[in-house]
């Protein structure tokens, strides 16, 4: 019972770190239909960030440390979109497409050559004792800083429904995402909807690159291999969808933990992406996308 | 016409390089980096098949590479007489046939599966299966002990050279040539263009997508057959995305549905790479590994400023169908 109730944690936090990803990947792809394969190397940049941060400002408390690392973060997401993506918008969606992979490239290979090509870990920030309550109630060993990582992801996750949901430029963005062409004519700012939301996925990325490191470790490749495990949670969400996304993230961490743990670790990519495969058969769309229909 | 013009160079230059004549012009390293681009050419010109010709995007490529390579690999150590039991030139042939027709048979064989999962998917939702079987292929070979598993297959006999990869690649863009000139291409063309118009005359898309993906992976188990015979040693990791990646940047340099394209876009990318790494190695050492850099930035400049490739979609002339024919 308590070793489930440990994995169940560990499942949570791995969740959460892709939900963070997924949540960019979905947003993006919901308001311009591009997959930005870039993606997965912003978080690897977030977390790198946040390992410059905590080395060279040590006085810097946790809670000042990750809006700043979110913060320049997305100051690179809008970036890479106003220099790459913005003169593509109209073009080709497979120009598009290649471009971000070009920029992935990039970004891998720049840390790489900065930074150096080791795994790191961030310095612990936050506290690693066991939580006591859960220890004599539930008998599960679970620390302090994997539940924080938790609740931290969920509220980030809250506030990111309430602002696409509830605020002005929430509904912008769903406008962008209903209909690309009629938006500017009812005097939105169509430039301005699109970098923000590349600015909330990036810095979202960037939280989920930091807790990455806390966590696990980083190095300059793990883009690659997370970013398409936060791309397949999104998709088998439902691609365009905040709420599948998130219960996508916490199904695949959740099958994979179970992998590991039950079957062998070697076998962890060849079943997520099965279950992928597996899943789009039945649900062409995701579990909470909507179909499109193609028209004569 | 240039077929056979570039026929007619490639024996006595696989000859003389044997043979260590004028060493200081044509020198092994060379010959390596033609026996490079011409493997090069079949993996991009079979992709170009899908993805310029059909208009899919596929993204799992260097899976089916890997497929072949594994096959060949298996066919010439295990299954195969060493060459030396065999006449000289005779015996070598013989067991290239044989191990390149298994590792197109197999190749082919998956493809076909896969594009029988795939039929119904299109746009972005192939472009993530394709990735995926990719990953499970690779993910599969690493979880096969005969094959050496995580640790890479070694000891292949190396019966590819460069008049092999040569003949090979011809023969490939021959036959593409045909079949995209074919009634069989024009689906293709048809399918890209409008895929409702296209069904409404009477294609069915499901049989000619599954057609595509069974000969682009056919000739990409090939490419992989002559890439294990030629490096000797080959590992899963390196058939996974970073490889089809390159494929598809390669792809994209030249233009889409283009033979001409993809033939520009290897030459060009792989000329560039190694250019940039002896004059960065020759006047700034320390500089040597930025070229890394450089490749994504050319990429993406490319793509901001000439989005269809350096040819479009032109083809050169000795790959155009005769007039009047």
């Amino acid at each position: 019972m308590d070793t489930i109730i440990q994995q169940l944690f560990n499942a949570a936090q791995l969740g959460a770190v892709y939900a963070l990803i997924a949540l960019g990947y979905s947003m993006v792809y919901g308001i311009i239909r591009l997959i930005n394969f870039a993606h997965g190397d912003i978080f690897m940049l977030g977390g790198f960030i946040g390992l410059l941060l905590t080395t060279r400002f040590g006085w810097m408390p946790f809670y000042l440390l990750l809006p700043l690392a979110m913060l320049l973060t997305a100051l690179v997401g809008v970036a890479i979109e106003r220099v790459a993506y913005r003169r593509l918008r109209n073009a080709q969606r497979m120009s598009v497409v290649i471009t971000t992979l070009g920029v992935g490239i990039f970004l891998e290979n720049l840390v790489r050559l900065t930074v150096g090509p080791e795994t790191r870990q961030i310095p612990a920030r936050l506290p690693s004792a066991p939580v006591v309550w859960l220890q004599q109630h539930l008998g599960a060993f679970v620390t302090w800083d994997k539940l924080l990582i938790i609740l931290i992801s969920l509220a980030l996750m809250a506030i990111l429904w309430l602002v696409v949901n509830r605020t002005l430029i929430g509904t912008a963005m769903r406008a962008v995402a209903d209909n690309k062409d009629a938006v500017p004519l009812m005097g939105v700012n169509l430039n301005l909807v699109i970098a923000v939301t590349f600015a909330i996925g990036s810095a979202l990325a960037a939280a989920g690159g930091i807790f990455y490191g806390q966590a696990y470790s980083i190095d300059p490749y793990m883009g690659i291999d997370l970013g398409w495990k936060a791309f397949i949670a999104a998709v088998i969400g439902g691609i365009g969808s905040i709420e599948g996304a998130v219960l996508g993230s916490f199904l695949l961490a959740g099958v994979e933990v179970i992998t590991v743990a039950y079957l062998s670790s070697n076998l962890k990519n060849g079943i997520a992406f099965g279950l992928l495969i597996l899943l789009l058969l039945v649900w062409p769309w995701g579990i909470m996308g909507k179909p499109t229909l193609k028209k004569v | 016409m240039v077929c056979t013009l570039i026929l007619a160079l490639a024996l006595p230059l696989q000859l003389s390089v044997d043979a260590g004549l004028f060493p200081d012009v044509l020198n092994p390293y060379y010959l390596h980096l033609l026996t490079i681009i011409g493997m090069n050419i079949i993996l991009v010109a079979s992709l170009n098949l899908l993805n310029g010709y059909l208009g899919e995007f596929a993204l799992g490529h260097a899976g089916f590479m890997a497929v072949g390579a594994y096959t060949a690999a298996l066919l010439a150590t295990k299954a195969l007489p060493s060459a030396a039991a065999l006449p000289p030139v005779l015996g070598t042939c013989i067991i290239l046939v044989v191990t390149l027709g298994g590792a197109m048979l197999m190749a082919a064989g998956i493809g076909y599966l896969i594009g029988l999962v795939t039929f119904k998917t299109v746009g972005d939702y192939l472009a993530i299966i394709t990735l995926g079987f990719n990953m499970i292929i690779v993910n599969a070979i690493q979880n096969l002990d005969f094959v050496g598993g995580p640790r890479g297959f070694t000891g292949i006999p190396k019966n590819t050279n460069f008049l092999a990869v040569a003949v090979c690649a011809l023969l490939t863009l021959g036959l593409l040539r045909n079949l995209i000139q074919s009634s069989f291409g024009r689906v293709w063309v048809s399918i890209r263009e409008n895929a409702i118009a296209a069904e409404l005359m009477g294609v069915s898309i499901a049989k000619a997508k599954n057609w595509a993906f069974t000969i682009a992976a056919a000739f990409a188990g090939l490419a992989g057959g002559l890439w294990a015979q030629n490096q000797q040693f080959i590992t899963p990791r390196s058939f996974d995305y970073i490889k089809t990646t390159e494929i598809l940047v390669m792809l994209y340099l030249g233009g889409m549905a283009s033979l001409s394209g993809s033939i520009l876009g290897v030459v060009a990318y792989t000329l560039l790479m190694e250019l940039l790494r002896n004059l960065l190695s020759a006047f700034a050492p320390q500089l040597a590994e930025w070229r890394m850099l450089i490749s994504p930035l050319i990429l993406i400049v490319i793509m901001l400023t000439r989005q269809t490739g350096l040819l479009g979609n032109r083809e050169w002339r000795w790959l155009r169908p005769r007039q009047g024919a």
